[in-house]
């Protein structure tokens, strides 16, 4: 479920919890691995992913909102 | 439970372009200044993480009459539909000194060294939408806003109003931790964005997948209308369109031809991808997608097959300034190749088009109380020209006030206000914030969605007064960030009953509000503006002409 964190690269700076503004990582603690709280309030902006000093943030797209083509 | 007053001469309810261009101005005229916002402004709000275009006026580009361009933003649906001449030409006259300032913050509002015009565009008409690097905007702002002195106070929901003596004051939740807030203020300026989430958006069961954030749900307008402020146009429903089931504004930039199943055009504007202009199609009659479906004729696809290397680039590049890195990230991981693969379109929720009624100055019809941005449907330069504007004006009437007047105490009604927050979060047991909504949603589609009448929308009133009654006697949340969503839940459900309330008073068919019991469009409301007043027992309609 949006957002994954990836924990290797994670140096727990808080920014991501600082900026989501869904606050999906609500609860979170200081200088540990963010928790998404609230996965399914994820508007999928990538505020997280694109503020990562590390890029160790990616946002996985639920099924139903799975793009239609041909 | 903790509590804290705050005093300023200015409030900015909301720290989105608006708010914060707002504050900017206000505490560089010399304002004390306090921005609360429910997220955090460095990524809040519609132009979160971005936005590509801006609908401004460049005499250098579009010559010395700013009367053409006046008339094409009149057409552009996000912003000058239903605003009054006076409004647009404040706007528009203001346009590109913000284009200047953004440019000069570092936000990069030229492309290539050049003002680029594209996207929105009818062939053989003057081209309105800048393109500019929107990406960093919302970090670049809230820079400024630190610079210029003013407060900002992240992940405080503001949920009401009411009025102090000369003064306005305002109730505050914290998001985060058991604390709450009361606010006085000289002036007050709204600026929270949209009204989503009251209808049932392209993956019901997925309820925050919305083109626009589900964060904005709204609360200016429940606030002000509480307060006495006049609301406009909440009868007139508005959709957007964009990539079916991820919802997301943005259509502009795809560089495409919309498209049927047997890869015929189905607009009129364009027959191959052309950078300059995009498909106007789908802003015109955004219904279209659905239409088709309903009619057999669908799906309708946006095609950029045929694109070229260096267009397809510039597509892409833009799609991540305006803030779709997701979807394009999704694209990627998909193997959806726009060059090859059409993307179906679909029609989105519906949603009012009104909201707080302002004038050309920010003013609402109350005292002190301003508006600017999304308050009414916008887009990023109104919310950005109109927050410059309102911020200037409210610095300038808390000037004429001595000191703040009036008595720091509640109200019976605020009080009230107060104890039923603690209720809410008090409770063990019962239904979430979650079930009210859906319910909400559900009663607003089928109430007063694509379809209204007199009767629909005197069951629909009596459905949402009984789901209030529930929600306030039994509804809990476990924590902050629930009752957050507690307070933003019950103001759409006043905004829910607006609506039906408003919809029931246009007796008429207009555009897309569909009165099967009255089918025509009456004459004798061309030009007339339906504001809607809290009243003793009903809302107060009075029917104005703008401008």
């Amino acid at each position: 479920m949006p957002p994954i964190i990836n924990k290797d690269k994670c140096t727990r700076c808080g920014i991501c919890v600082k900026v989501c503004p869904q606050d999906v990582f609500f609860g979170s603690k200081e200088k540990a691995v963010p928790i998404v709280s609230y996965p399914e309030e994820c508007w999928h902006c990538n505020a997280c992913g694109l503020d990562c000093p590390e890029e160790a943030i990616s946002l996985r797209v639920p099924l139903p909102q799975m793009l239609l083509y041909r | 439970m903790r509590e804290e007053t705050i005093e300023t001469d200015v409030l900015c309810v909301g720290g989105g372009i608006a708010g914060l261009m707002a504050a900017i101005r206000a505490s560089e005229l010399g304002a004390r200044v306090v921005v609360a916002e429910k997220g955090n402004t460095v990524r809040s709000g519609g132009g979160a993480t971005g936005n590509d275009h801006f609908l401004c006026y460049i005499p250098e580009i579009h010559g010395s009459d700013i009367d053409p361009i006046i008339e094409e933003a009149r057409r552009a649906v996000a912003g000058g539909a239903k605003r009054p001449e006076s409004f647009i030409r404040a706007w528009l006259e203001k346009s590109f000194d913000i284009v200047r300032l953004w440019d000069n913050w570092g936000i990069p509002m030229t492309y290539g060294g050049q003002y680029e015009f594209a996207g929105h565009g009818f062939p053989g008409r003057p081209l309105i939408w800048l393109k500019y690097a929107g990406q960093k905007q919302k970090p670049i702002l809230t820079k400024q806003t630190h610079k210029t002195g003013a407060t900002i106070m992240n992940r405080v929901m503001i949920f009401d109003l009411f009025s102090a003596g000369d003064t306005l004051g305002a109730l505050g939740i914290d998001t985060r931790e058991d604390k709450y807030y009361e606010f006085y203020a000289k002036s007050v300026i709204l600026a929270t964005g949209g009204c989503v989430r009251l209808y049932q958006g392209p993956t019901p069961a997925w309820m925050f997948n919305l083109s626009d954030p589900p964060h904005t749900t709204g609360d200016g307008r429940a606030m002000a209308y509480r307060a006495g402020a006049a609301l406009i146009d909440m009868e007139i429903p508005i959709r957007w369109a964009g990539p079916k089931y991820f919802a997301r504004c943005g259509k502009a930039t795809w560089v495409g031809v919309l498209r049927d199943q047997r890869d015929l055009p189905v607009g009129p504007f364009v027959t191959k991808p052309e950078k300059k202009y995009g498909d106007i199609a789908a802003d015109i009659y955004t219904n279209m997608f659905e239409d088709y479906a309903l009619s057999g004729r669908g799906p309708i696809y946006m095609d950029c097959r045929g694109i070229s290397q260096e267009d397809y680039e510039y597509m892409m590049h833009w799609l991540e300034q305006e803030g779709n890195t997701a979807l394009l990230n999704h694209m990627k991981s998909e193997g959806i190749d726009v060059r090859k693969n059409p993307v179906e379109f679909s029609t989105y929720e519906v949603r009012p088009i009104g909201g707080v009624y302002y004038n050309e100055k920010g003013e609402t019809t109350l005292k002190g109380l301003y508006a600017a941005g999304d308050e009414i449907v916008g887009n990023i330069s109104l919310a950005a020209t109109f927050g410059w504007i309102a911020g200037e004006n409210a610095a300038a009437y808390s000037k004429t006030l001595e000191g703040l007047a009036g008595e720091r105490k509640l109200d019976t009604a605020m009080q009230e206000k107060m104890e039923l927050v603690e209720k809410i979060r008090g409770r063990n047991e019962g239904p979430d914030w979650k079930e009210v909504n859906i319910v909400l949603q559900q009663i607003m589609d089928d109430y007063a969605g694509p379809v209204r009448s007199e009767t629909l929308s005197k069951a629909g009133l009596t459905y949402l007064q009984r789901l209030k009654e529930k929600a306030v006697e039994t509804m809990n949340a476990s924590n902050q960030h629930e009752l957050m969503h507690c307070a933003e839940v019950l103001n759409l459900i006043e905004l829910g009953e607006l609506i039906l309330f408003a919809a029931m008073e246009r007796r008429e068919s207009r555009g897309e509000h569909k009165r099967p019991d009255y089918p025509f469009t009456n004459p004798l409301l061309d030009g007339k503006t339906m504001f809607i007043e809290k009243g003793d027992h009903q809302p107060i309609v009075q029917w104005k002409t703008l401008g």
